[in-house]
Order: structure tokens, then sequence, then C-alpha cells
């Protein structure tokens, strides 16, 4: 009864994935990090399932070349496969038709050296995107490139961003009708926010939608009908902050973007305001923190709302958007379902903005609650930052119950799949001054294991019944992504390491594998050349978790990496730099 | 006895009479040190091949008196924070930029190779800040920082650390030499 | 301008009640003062006249503790007044539940941070040693350090209230007298202590309110080219490193907001007045000024330093 039900949404979802690629890619490739516009990372193929992934074996492996953190996502399509590597951010692409799968042509974009100043978690990227025979991705220095996926010849090159002003661009761009969509990073260098549009065949600008300020530049205009009240107003972008604090609130978008083409709209979340010192930005700084569902022809919003309204914590909202169809109180609901960072798993209704429900996923005290009346966040008083105050054991940390890592649904089961952490942390605020170019956050910052000391968590959620199915404990925390596959396996890396396929149903390891380096990336899967399934994985330690290991960080500093490093000081024993690809698959 | 008493008496002040000596040049503080030109240290190498016979590094003697004073070295921490150099570096152990606290020095770590470092930046995410901060505070800073891994004098280094108290204080940290380092880049 | 800064000119209502506080004393320990005074002489007279052997005085002796009774009581009943006195000022210098207007100030080696609060975070703003006070209204002043222990004193509004390192104290003033008043730091704070002072105005209703609508806008249309050189010259050197202009990149609050300087009337915490030869002077040579100063020495051709002094009286 219960597989019979998401069976039948399934079947729907992945119509409406289909139908929205344009010319719909067999299913056995991967165009996008995110697998489909509803960011499901779902698979169809079931070649690998549960009773014969013990099998499971090395088919070819590949370096990267940089022993940085690899977070992107591995492209597959006509028998070849893109890979973006961290800074320098050299495109491969490999011929998979031939054994070892021999690189096909690689790209050089030579980004600006000095962009590894302004990267505030490693050098990465998080990956590329296919879009009508092109590879589009993004440099750390700002440029966005559109390669010919066929020869790597560089079709077009567009400067979005600013190395001086702190802005890097670290995202997979999202191609939706055309548009080529990207977001800025540097919300720890006080930048102002926003996405930006390009035409996929030119590379020009067609909108840019900043995420602090005049309602002209944010793009909200007569279509704009937030749910709550909270959000209804004239110029709520300049008036939630002090006189001119908005020019340097960051609200970046680095994260996700999904599309519903029936709804035709995207939505992503915007991160955090800068400084993280909160104090020195009063008001709900608007529109951080929060999710924008925007037209993508136009650019123009529809919605908008705020996970965390004044954030005090570094509470991002880039997660993923899972876009998916559920039955919920008897009646089928369009929704996104979103791990955020500040704790809760929301369900928000994709055309409206309400939010059905909000629960913790893991542990939270920093807020009581989501009201659900007015949509608003509670915050816990007694752990509200000041400066000259230490306010101690806050949970969820700044990198949130779950950072950018994401998670995967399965209409199988019914459940998301979420990699997230474990920790708590002791919060100082600072005062901190905005100097262009260098890092503005205002608060010293170290984190420790949660309670249980396990530092990492792997969740099934079930968004229906709003309660965790099960739930694995990991030592570390998880900071790769998640994949579900139609063979009920679930699989994701640890941060020293081992690359592990789960059962769906109920979590039990299956399958684990020691790669060379930690993980902190995106698995994915394909069907060959050969007809075969295949599962790839990059394994290079690094991001924001593992700057301790590739940044040589010192552990006696207890706030190095804003406080991580202290979560983490046995990594560097555990594991060492790395960069290299691993695909699976059955022996033949 | 009391020759005992004169004794310990004249001891005390003698004492009383060095500490109070030592102080003097542990806090001297020159607030308006005469304008100096922005031309620091440019004599400084980055490899230790040279050809032809070596010559010794010629060093600014500039270097030596900031890394002995604990005025410009309590001056150098406030504004290690002012200037967000903690935005990267943390309070030692590093982040966005390397750890200042350790025994590696990509780029050098004597008090003039530090300097170099502030002025001229580095290619790898360094920013440049000449012009930006006053020749003055920029040695000031790069005392602090040689005090961070142990590298001055323990009379001269702050004994107390403001805030979280994330590292042990400054007077307490084991001198670590710069030791041959690997070199960056990674990639 | 004698009341400029005293505590005998009160021009509010705390000032007024430490003020009638001091009166009582005044008017309560003179009259004892003289009294004493008083016996004394009598005391000193009377033994000259009388002859040296000493004769107990045994018939006046219930005159004598009559009068040491009654003296007593005279001193219990002034003690008593002063005390209830003072017990009734103190209460009312507690600051109360509500205020018209709320101020942060912070306290750094050696100026005064200024921060009026408003629950509109887009009316905020920043400025530096100088109060604007509405005439009449109740003013709660949180006063916060940034260092060391300073304190806060405005003798002509209300009395003395340290700023601490790591809390957070309150002062309410109620100003009932237009004026400008002269504040000093009252605690010893390091080498230029004596030069952290602060004016104060209290202004009309709308006059405060048309200083506060200026105060929270950024900086106004530069007025010359000189001008637009100094602000070049301003977000590109080290100037933007320590301090604030809005509508400009430089945001850094480690020293002064300079968006509206050129409203203001003195520099460097009352150190000098706010003119154009002060301005340059200051910025020449600031150690020579205020030695010690956070304020480096910076090395300015003479036409970068006029374009700068041109630039800042700019900022009205």
């Amino acid at each position: 009864m219960h597989t019979l039900k998401y069976a039948l949404i399934w079947a729907l979802m992945a119509s409406r994935a289909f139908a929205a690629g344009g010319a719909a890619p067999a299913d056995g490739a991967w165009t996008m990090p995110a697998k489909d516009y509803a960011s499901t990372r779902f698979s169809t193929l079931d070649e690998i399932k549960t009773d014969n992934v013990d099998k499971l074996q090395v088919a070819f492996t590949f370096s990267m070349g940089v022993a940085r953190g690899q977070e992107a996502a591995p492209l597959v399509d006509n028998g070849t496969m893109y890979l973006v590597a961290p800074y320098p951010n050299t495109l491969y692409a490999l011929d998979l038709t031939k054994p070892g799968a021999p690189v096909k042509w690689k790209y050089e974009p030579h980004p600006e050296q000095a962009s590894q100043g302004v990267a505030c978690c490693d050098h990465v990227t998080r990956g590329a995107m296919l879009w009508e025979n092109k590879v589009i991705f993004n440099t750390l220095d700002g440029h966005t490139v559109a390669v010919d996926a066929s020869d790597g010849k560089e079709l077009w090159k567009t400067k979005v961003g600013d190395i001086n002003s702190g802005e890097s661009t670290t995202m997979a761009p999202l191609v939706v009708r055309g548009k080529v969509l990207i977001g800025n990073s540097g919300g720890e260098f006080g930048v102002r926010g926003w996405l930006i549009a390009l035409d996929a065949n030119t590379g020009k600008q067609a909108w840019k939608a900043y995420h602090t300020g005049p309602d002209s530049d944010v793009l909200i205009g007569a279509d704009f009908k937030p749910f709550y009240d909270t959000d209804k107003g004239h110029d709520l972008g300049v008036s939630t902050w002090p006189p001119d604090a908005w020019k340097t609130g960051g609200g970046t978008a680095w994260g996700w973007i999904s599309y519903d083409p029936d709804l035709n709209l995207i939505f992503y979340g915007t991160a955090n305001p800068s400084p993280w010192n909160a104090e020195q930005r009063p008001g709900d700084n608007k529109w951080t923190a929060g999710i924008f569902a925007r037209n993508p022809d136009t650019g123009q919003a529809r919605w908008f709302y705020q996970f965390s309204p004044h954030d005090l914590y570094d509470y991002d909202s880039i997660n993923e958007n899972l876009l998916l169809d559920l039955t919920i109180d008897g009646k089928p609901r369009k929704v996104i379902a979103r791990p955020e960072r500040n704790g809760y798993l929301y369900v928000i209704d994709r055309a409206s903005g309400e939010v059905i429900s909000a629960d913790p996923y893991g542990v939270v005290n920093s807020s009581t609650g989501v009201d659900l009346k007015t949509g608003r966040l509670q915050y816990n008083d007694e752990k509200k930052p000041e400066v000259g105050k230490v306010v101690r054991n806050i949970c969820p940390t700044a990198p949130g119950a779950k950072d950018w890592n994401p998670s995967a649904f399965s209409p199988r089961t019914g459940l998301i799949y979420i990699p997230h952490m474990n920790l708590c942390m002791d919060w100082e605020a600072t005062p901190v001054n905005y100097i262009a170019g260098t890092p503005f956050v205002g608060a010293d910052v170290r984190m420790f294991a949660g309670p249980g000391g396990n530092r990492g968590v792997f969740t099934a959620w079930d968004p229906v019944a709003r309660k965790a199915r099960w739930e694995t404990k990991e030592d570390l925390p998880l900071w790769s992504g998640a994949l579900a596959t139609a063979g009920d396996l679930v699989f994701y890396g640890t941060l020293d390491g081992w690359f592990k396929a789960v059962d769906a149903h109920d979590g039990s390891l299956k399958w684990q594998f020691k790669t060379g380096s930690g993980i902190i990336g995106q698995p994915v899967t394909y069907r060959g050349p050969d007809g075969h399934q295949y599962i790839a994985i990059l394994s290079g330690v690094g991001g924001w978790a593992g700057a301790i290991v590739v940044g040589k960080l010192d552990p006696r500093d207890k706030t190095a990496a804003k406080g991580m490093v202290n979560a983490v000081t046995d990594l560097k024993d555990r594991t060492t730099a790395g960069g290299t690809l691993y695909v699976f698959a059955l022996p033949k | 006895m009391s020759s005992h008493c004169r004794n310990s008496g004249r001891l005390l002040f003698i004492l009383c009479v060095i500490v109070y000596l030592c102080a003097c040049d542990r806090e001297k503080r020159e607030y308006r040190t005469a304008p100096l030109p922005e031309n620091g240290p440019h004599a400084e190498t980055l490899s230790a091949l040279q050809p032809g016979a070596s010559a010794p590094p010629a060093s600014d003697p500039r270097g030596r008196e900031y890394e002995n004073n604990a005025y410009h070295i309590n001056q150098g921490e406030r504004l290690y924070r002012w200037f967000n150099c903690n935005g990267c570096h943390a309070a030692g152990g590093g982040d966005i930029g390397p750890a200042l606290m350790d025994d590696q020095w990509r780029y050098g770590g004597n008090i003039d190779q530090i300097y170099a470092t502030i002025m001229d930046g580095r290619p790898f995410g360094m920013p440049s800040f000449r012009g930006k901060i006053p020749d003055t505070q920029a040695w000031e800073i790069a005392a602090y920082v040689r005090a961070l891994s142990g590298n001055v004098p323990k009379d001269a280094a702050p004994s107390r650390r403001e805030g979280m108290s994330a590292t042990p204080p400054l007077s307490q940290t084991p001198k670590q030499p710069p030791k041959n380092s690997e070199q960056e880049p990674p990639h | 301008m004698n009341a400029l800064q005293s505590a005998l000119a009160p021009a509010a209502d705390q000032a007024q009640a430490i003020d009638g506080i001091w009166h009582l004393m005044l008017w309560i320990c003179v009259p004892m003062y003289v009294l004493v005074l008083i016996g004394m002489a009598v005391v000193i007279l009377r033994m000259r006249r009388v002859a040296p052997e000493f004769t107990p005085a045994t018939p006046s002796d219930t005159q004598i503790s009559r009068g040491l009774t009654l003296w007593v009581i005279v001193i219990v009943a002034g003690l008593i007044v002063l005390t209830l006195g003072s017990f009734f000022v103190d209460r009312r210098l507690i600051p109360g539940a509500q205020a018209d207007v709320n101020i942060r100030i912070t306290a750094q080696q050696w100026w005064w941070r200024v921060e009026y609060v408003s629950a509109d975070a887009s009316q905020r703003f920043m400025t530096a040693n100088e109060l604007h006070l509405p005439l009449g209204k109740t003013v709660h002043i949180d006063l916060m350090s940034g260092d060391v222990i300073h304190s806060f004193w405005v003798p002509n509004l209300s009395g003395k209230r340290d700023l601490i390192p790591g809390r957070t104290n309150t002062i309410e003033l109620t100003p009932r007298q237009l004026g400008t008043f002269r504040g000093q730091c009252a605690e010893f704070c390091g080498l230029q202590h004596a030069k952290m002072a602060m004016l104060v105005f209290v202004d009309n209703e709308n006059d405060f309110k048309a200083w506060w609508q200026r105060q929270v806008q950024a900086r106004n249309e530069l007025p010359s080219d000189v001008a637009k050189q100094g602000e070049q010259l301003f977000v590109s050197s080290t100037c933007a490193m320590c301090h604030t202009v809005r509508g400009t990149t430089a945001g850094s609050l480690a020293g002064p907001d300079l968006t509206h300087l050129a409203s203001r009337h003195t520099l460097a915490a009352g150190a000098l007045p706010l003119n154009a030869g002060s301005l340059a002077a200051w910025l020449a040579d600031p150690q020579q000024q205020k030695p010690g100063t956070n304020m480096p020495t910076i090395d300015l051709e003479p036409d970068q330093l006029n374009a700068l002094v041109a630039y800042l009286l700019s900022l009205k």
C-alpha cells in the first residue's frame, strides 16, 4: 500500500523531471549535480541493488591533480564524464567508451590566484551543468564559463563577481529555460548577495536579483505575493537593516536551485547576513537566510520565506530544496522539503510559500520551534549571542545541523536521506570592521560533538509522518552528499574516506570501500556505454570540515577555521589531502 | 638576624632596581616615530639558494626593536583584530590563511619577512596592505605574529589573552623557531 | 558658558536632584560646622578667664547633660535627614522602565562611540563624542566599554557612571534646559584620559528630530572636485581601515564614524575645535596633538592633506 502510493508519486515526479529537461536524457545520464530539477538525487537505475552491492568493485580511478576539497558531482552524458577540479578549476572530459576512461580533453580556465584568499572554506567548486552540448561551470574568481562538450573549446566566459570585494563563485550553475543561474559566495566577506541569469548561448546577462536593498534591485514587483505578513511591505531589504548596512549585508546564494516547470518557478535559498555578529545589524535583515521563488525568465520574485530572521548563528539558508508531491492530511500537496541549517526540516507549499510543518531533525537548542501561524522561528533567548559574552553550548553550530551537502529522496521509500552533523558550539560575538576584501565575521566560535558524542548522523526522514524512520550515527561530521537509487540503496561518504552503501529501508550497511582521502563530494550513478550501472564519487578531503587537513591548521587554536577545527582535531591523523575520482561497478 | 634583614633588604632593593630598569625597556612607548618611508625590508629573499658567494642576509634594525617590546606587541594584537587578520588566520590556528602559531612558514618566519608578507601580499590569497596599513602598525602586527609562535622574549609577550581564550597566554607559548617548510602551492 | 561643565548649574532632573542633596548637605552641614566652631571658641575663651586650677563643675551638671543631649539629637536628626535625602535622590537616579530615546555609548581609548538606537533598525545611526538630547524627554544611555574602565560624567545633567568592559550600565537623563554641556571621562583610563571629553547638546524636539533625520542619511553629495579627490584618497588608503563614511565602501568601526563629521563641533574627543586648521594639524600628525592615540601618523603630501581636509569638512 505504502509503496504503491509512493510509486504513483514517483511516476508523476519522474515524468515532470524529464519533461522539464528538454531533450530528455536517457536515465543513465547525470547532467546536473542534483540529477533533476526537483533535486531528488534519485536514479531509476537498479542493476546494483541490496543483494549484489557487496560485489561492487573499482572500475577505474582518475587523479584530479589537486589535493583540495572535492565537493563536485561528476557529470555523465553521451559516453563522456565531465569533472571540475577545485581551484584552479580544470575541467576534464573522460572518454567512457574506452577502457580505463582516458582523458578526452581538458580545459584550463586559469582563474586569478588571489581568489584563494577570498574563498571562505577551501577552494571548492560544487560542479558543472550540462546543457545542450555545453559544459557550464564557475571558476573560483567569479567567472562563468561555457565549454563545448565535444571538444573542450571555450564558447563564452563572463565575469560575474569581483574578488576584490570578497566575491567568489563556488556553486554549480543551473540552466533553466536557456538561462544560466549563478549566485555569489562571500557571506564571510560582507559582499552583497545576488543571483544572476546569463543567456546560456551567449553568456550575456539577462537579469540580476540582489538579496538586500531596494525592491527594484531585488526584483520584487507586482507578482510578489509572500505568504506571511512580515515579508510584505515596501523596500524591506532596506528598512530591516541599519542605514546602509544592507550594502555589506551578505545574503549570497552559493547553494542549490530547484525548478518546477509547472509553476515555472525556481526556488533557492539566500545565505547568512553579514557580519556574523548580529549586534552590528539589528533588524530582520531581509532578504537573507530565506528562500525565494522566482520566475526564471524575468527574475521577478513570487514569494519569499525567511527561515532565520535576523540570523544569530550563521544559519545560511542555501540548502537544497527537494520538490516533492506528497499527500499530507489526505490532500495532495506540491511541496518543498528542506533540511535547513537551523535544524528544522521544513515542508513548504511551493506555490504559496506557506510552511506546512517544521520539525527538528537534529539537536536544536538555539530556538524552541517555528510558529506555524506567523512562520517565525522562535529563538531561545538564553542562547542569544552578545558582544563580550561567551554563550556556551549552542546547537546546531554555524555550519548548521546540515550544511550544503545535499540530501536525496527515494520515491520508492518516501524517505529523505540526510547526511548531517551533530555538533554544538560556544560563541562569542566580537566587534568587527568592514574592510572590503577582508573577512567580515565578528564571532569567535569553537565547536564540539553534540549529545551522544557522535559528530555525524545519517538520517532517513519521513516528511509525511514528520519523523525520522532510522538513523545511523557516524563518528565524524558528514560533509558528503547522498545518492538514492532504485536498487533501494543509498550512498554517502565519510570525512575519513569510507564510501558506504546502505539499505534504503533500514540503513543497514551493505558495502563500504575505503578511498584515498576523506569524502566531501556528491555521489552519482550512471549507465555506462556498455549498458551497465556505475557509481562515481570524488574523494578528497577539504571544505570547511576538512580545512584542518588541507589548510594544515593548528588544532591548539580552538577557534581555527571558525571553530570547526576544534570539532575534528583527530582528522589530521585519520586522513590526508587527496583528489581522486573513484568509479565502481559490478564485476562483469 | 639583623644582618640577615639588612642583606635581604639590600637584595630587594637591587631586585627592584633591576625590575624597574627592565620594565623601562619592555614597555617603551614611541608614539611619534618620524614618518617612515614606506619601503620596508625589500632585501628579504625567499630562497635559500644564491648564485655566487652568499652574502649575509640584510635585516632591518627596526624589526628587533618591535619584537622585543611589549607595548608594540600589544598594539599588534589589537590591530590584528582591527584589520581582520583573525578573519583568515583565526587566533593563530589559521582558517582561509595558514596557521601562524606553528613553525611552518611559506614565506619565511623572521620579522622582516612577515613584515614583507603583510606589505607586499603573497600570490595565493594574502592581500597586500601597502598603503593601507602604516609602516609602524605593520611592524607591530608582525611582532605580534612572531609572538604567536613564541618567537619573542617571554617578558615582552602578552601574558593574558582577551575573550574566549582559545589558546594559552602567549608568554606560555613554547618557542617554535621557523623550520624548513614544504612550500605552497598545494595544487 | 561658565555653566558649560558644572554640577552647580543643573540642567536635567537628575542633576537637579543631585543639586538638591548638595544644597541640603550644605544647609545642614554649614550650620553644624558653625555651631561646632562657636562651641569651640566659647570653650577656649572661657578657659582663659577661669582660674588655672581645676574645679569640677558640679552645680551645672544637669545643664551640661541637657545641652549635650540636645546636641546629639541635632546631630542624629541631621544625619537622618541627610541619609533619607540621599536615599531618595539615589532612587530618583535609577533608570525607569520606559525611555523616549535610547542611546548606547561605548567608551574607547580615548573617545566615545555613540549609537542612537531605534526599534526601527533603519533609523539607527552612529556618531562620536557628541550627544544630542531632546528637551524634557527621558533618555536612557547604555554604557559599555571597548577596552578599559571609563566613567561617563556630564555634571550639568547627572552624576558619574562607569563604563566597564563586559557589562552594561545604564544612566537616565531628563534634560530640562536648552544648551550645550561638556562631559568628561571621570575614571583614569590611560595616557589621554584628560583629552576624552564630549559635548552634549540639549535641543528642542523639532531640532532634535531634524538632527536625527540628518544623521541617518548617508554622506551628502560632495561639493567640489577637491572633496571628491579627498574621498578617493580616503577610501583607498589608511583612513578606510578604521573609519566609516556611509555611502562609501569605508565601513570600519575601529575609529569614529565620520559620515557627518562636519556637523560636529570638536575633533579627537574634544581635544581640538573642528575647523580646517585644526583638522589639518590633526591629520598631519595626530601623535603630536594627542600622543598615544590610536590614530597613526601617516605620510601625506600637502595636496593630499588639503583634499582630505576639504572632503572631511564637506561631510555635513
